[in-house]
C-alpha cells in the first residue's frame, strides 16, 4: 500500500459523516451507510489548472486529481475521452434546439461506460496490494473487469446467475476470467455474492471497492464540461440502474464549480429508466423520497436493477437541480435506438435507447424546454444487445444477379423514375 | 479412527460456525404494522440489532444485523422471505449489469 493518499483525504459516510481510512471498505460501521471518497480540494485547485490540463493526454485520467488513486493509474490508462457529438438531426427528432451525444458506446476497451469505473477500481486495488479482483455481473461490468484485469495481469473472478445467455458469458470468458455460474433465485445469488465478497480477501469492484469504483463515473462529467469549452450543459439526461452514474455526474459538475473551472450555470440532471424497471422514475412521479422495489421486466437488461442502491440519492439530485425523471417502454426504446442510429450513425445498446427515448418525453412534457440545450449520456454499444432489435429493423431486399431486377427495385423505392 | 475424528471435526464445525449478516429489510404496506423483527427473535436464537430504519405508510425499511449460528441465520432469512419481506444484503445490488 502506498503511504501517500494523493489528493484523497478519507472515506466518509454519506449518512452520518464519520470518516474512515482509505482502505477496501464500503459501509459505515455505525449505521451501514455507504462510504464515499472525500478529497483535499485546496490541494487539487493548485494542481489541476486549465493550463496543466491542456498538456495532458486525452483519456479520463487527465482529471486524475479528482479520481481516487494515490499515485499514477496503472490499469485502464487509455480509458475515456469519448466523443461528444453535436447531434443536429437528432435534436430535430427530439424537438429541442440543441442536442449533444456523449458517446461511451465507443469507450475503450469494452465499449461501455463501465470501463471508467473499472479502471479506477482496479488501479486502486493494485495500490492496496490486491492480486485478485472480482465482480458479480450479467453484462457490461463483467466484460470490463475481465478485460481490464487481463491487461493488468490480475486474476479475475466473475459471478453470474447460472441461466445467463451464452453470448454474454463469452465476452468475459475470452479474456481468461474464472466465470462461476450460480444456480438459484436472484436474491439468493445476490446474497451469496455479498458473502463471498466479505469472506475472501479480494477486491470485489462493486462491493468493498465501491467507494473508489463509483467515483470513476465522475470523469464523464469532466469530459462533457471540457468538451463544451468549460460550459456546463443546461440539461443532462442520464440512464439509471442503481442511480450511481447520475449522482456522480452531478458530483462531477459541482466539483468543477467548486474548483473554479466552470461557472455555476445551475446544470439540471434528469434520470431515464425503462418502464419495465422504473422504481426511481415511479418514485419521482409520485413525489416520494423512497422507491418501492420492483421485479424487472424489460429489454434494457443493463438497467434492470429492481432495488437501486443509489435510488434515494438520485431522487435527491433530481430534486435539487430541478431535474425530472421519466421512463420508456420496450417499443419506445427500440424506436429511440433507431432514431439515434439513423440520425447520427451511432448504434447504442438498449440503455442508450432509454436515454434518448426518455429525453424525447421530457422535451414533449416541457421538463426540458424546447429552446434549451441537452447532453444525452449514451453509455453502451448496440452490438451487445443485437437480440433486442432483431426482427425490428427491417430486412435486406433480395434480387437475382440481374440489372433489370435491381432497376425494378430502385423504381419501387422511388429512387429513379420509370421511363 | 481417522474417519471418526474427521466426522467429529465436521460436526463441531457445523455447530460452531457463527455468522453475521448485514441486511436491508423492505416491508410491503401490509406488513408495516406487524412486529416482524420481534417475532423473528422469538422463533430463532439469533441476535437482532437494528442499525437504521425508516417507516412510512408506503414502505418500511429496516437495516438489520443478524448474528448467530450460520444455520440459524440462514433459516431466519428464509423465514423473512416467506413472510413477504424483501431481504437484501446491505450492499443491495451486488449483481450489476
Ligand atoms: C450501459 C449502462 N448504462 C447505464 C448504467 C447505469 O448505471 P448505474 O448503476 O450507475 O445507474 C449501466 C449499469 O449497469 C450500464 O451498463
Ligand atoms: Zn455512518
Amino acid at each position: 500500500m502506498s503511504k501517500s493518499a494523493g489528493f484523497m483525504r478519507a472515506l466518509k459516510c454519506r449518512e452520518c459523516g464519520r470518516e474512515y481510512p482509505l482502505e477496501a471498505t464500503h459501509v459505515c460501521e455505525f449505521d451501514f451507510g455507504p462510504l464515499e471518497v472525500a478529497y483535499d480540494y485546496g490541494k487539487i485547485k493548485k494542481s489541476m489548472t486549465k493550463a496543466a490540463l491542456a498538456k495532458r493526454p486525452q483519456t479520463m485520467w487527465r482529471f486524475r486529481e479528482l479520481l481516487p488513486v494515490a499515485g499514477e493509474p496503472t490499469v485502464g490508462t487509455r480509458v475515456g475521452y469519448t466523443p461528444l457529438v453535436k447531434a443536429d438531426r437528432l435534436a430535430k427528432w427530439l424537438g429541442v434546439r440543441e442536442a449533444w451525444v456523449k458517446n461511451d458506446a465507443v469507450n475503450y476497451p469494452t465499449l461501455s461506460f463501465k470501463d471508467r469505473v473499472v479502471s479506477v477500481a482496479l488501479s486502486r486495488a493494485k495500490e492496496l496490494g490486491f492480486e485478485t479482483v472480482a465482480c458479480a455481473s450479467t453484462g457490461n461490468l463483467a466484460n470490463s473487469v475481465a478485460a481490464n484485469a487481463a491487461s493488468a495481469g490480475l486474476d479475475a473472478f466473475v459471478f453470474i446467475p447460472a441461466d445467463l445467455e451464452e453470448g454474454k458469458i463469452l465476452n468475459s470468458l475470452v479474456y481468461g476470467a474464472r466465470v462461476v455460474g450460480i444456480r438459484g433465485h436472484y436474491d439468493e445469488v445476490n446474497r451469496l455474492c455479498a458473502e463471498i465478497a466479505g469472506k475472501y480477501g479480494w477486491a470485489f469492484v462493486n462491493v468493498n471497492m465501491r467507494p473508489y469504483y463509483a467515483e470513476g463515473s465522475k470523469s464523464m462529467a469532466y469530459e462533457i464540461a471540457e468538451q463544451l469549452n468549460w460550459k456546463l450543459p443546461q440539461h443532462t439526461v442520464v440512464p439509471m440502474a442503481s442511480g450511481s452514474l447520475l449522482t456522480k455526474i452531478h458530483k462531477g459538475y459541482q466539483e468543477l464549480i467548486q474548483l473554479g473551472l466552470a461557472k455555476d450555470s445551475k446544470p439540471t440532471v434528469h434520470g431515464a429508466q425503462a418502464t419495465g424497471c422504473s422504481p426511481i422514475s415511479a418514485a419521482y412521479k409520485q413525489g416520494m423520497d423512497f422507491f418501492k422495489p420492483v421485479k424487472p421486466d424489460t429489454i434494457a437488461k443493463s438497467l434492470a436493477i429492481g432495488t437501486p442502491a443509489d435510488g434515494f440519492y438520485a431522487l435527491k439530485v433530481m430534486k435539487e437541480t430541478g431535474g425530472a425523471s421519466d421512463d420508456v417502454n420496450d417499443d419506445e426504446i427500440r424506436e429511440a435506438m433507431s432514431a439515434l442510429a439513423e440520425c447520427e450513425g451511432i448504434f447504442t445498446e438498449t440503455a442508450g435507447g432509454v436515454t434518448v427515448g426518455t429525453a424525447k418525453k421530457l422535451v414533449a412534457s416541457g421538463k426540458i424546454p424546447a429552446e434549451d440545450s441537452v447532453v444525452l449520456c449514451v453509455t453502451g454499444n448496440g452490438l451487445k444487445t443485437l437480440d433486442a432489435v432483431q426482427g425490428h429493423v427491417g430486412k435486406p431486399a433480395g434480387i437475382k444477379p440481374s440489372l433489370r431486377e435491381f432497376e425494378e427495385l430502385m423504381e419501387k423505392d422511388g429512387k429513379v423514375k420509370s421511363k | 479412527m481417522a474417519a471418526k475424528k474427521k466426522a467429529a471435526r465436521k460436526a463441531k464445525r457445523k455447530t460452531k460456525a457463527r455468522k453475521t449478516a448485514r441486511l436491508w429489510l423492505m416491508f410491503p404496506p401490509k406488513l408495516i404494522t406487524q412486529p416482524v423483527v420481534w417475532e423473528l427473535s422469538q422463533k430463532f436464537p439469533v441476535i437482532t440489532n437494528v442499525r437504521q430504519a425508516s417507516v412510512t405508510d408506503e414502505i418500511g425499511l429496516v437495516c438489520l444485523e443478524l448474528d448467530g449460528l450460520a444455520d440459524d441465520v440462514k433459516k431466519a432469512i428464509t423465514w423473512l422471505g416467506r413472510k413477504g419481506v424483501s431481504v437484501e444484503p446491505v450492499e443491495i445490488n451486488v449483481i450489476e449489469s
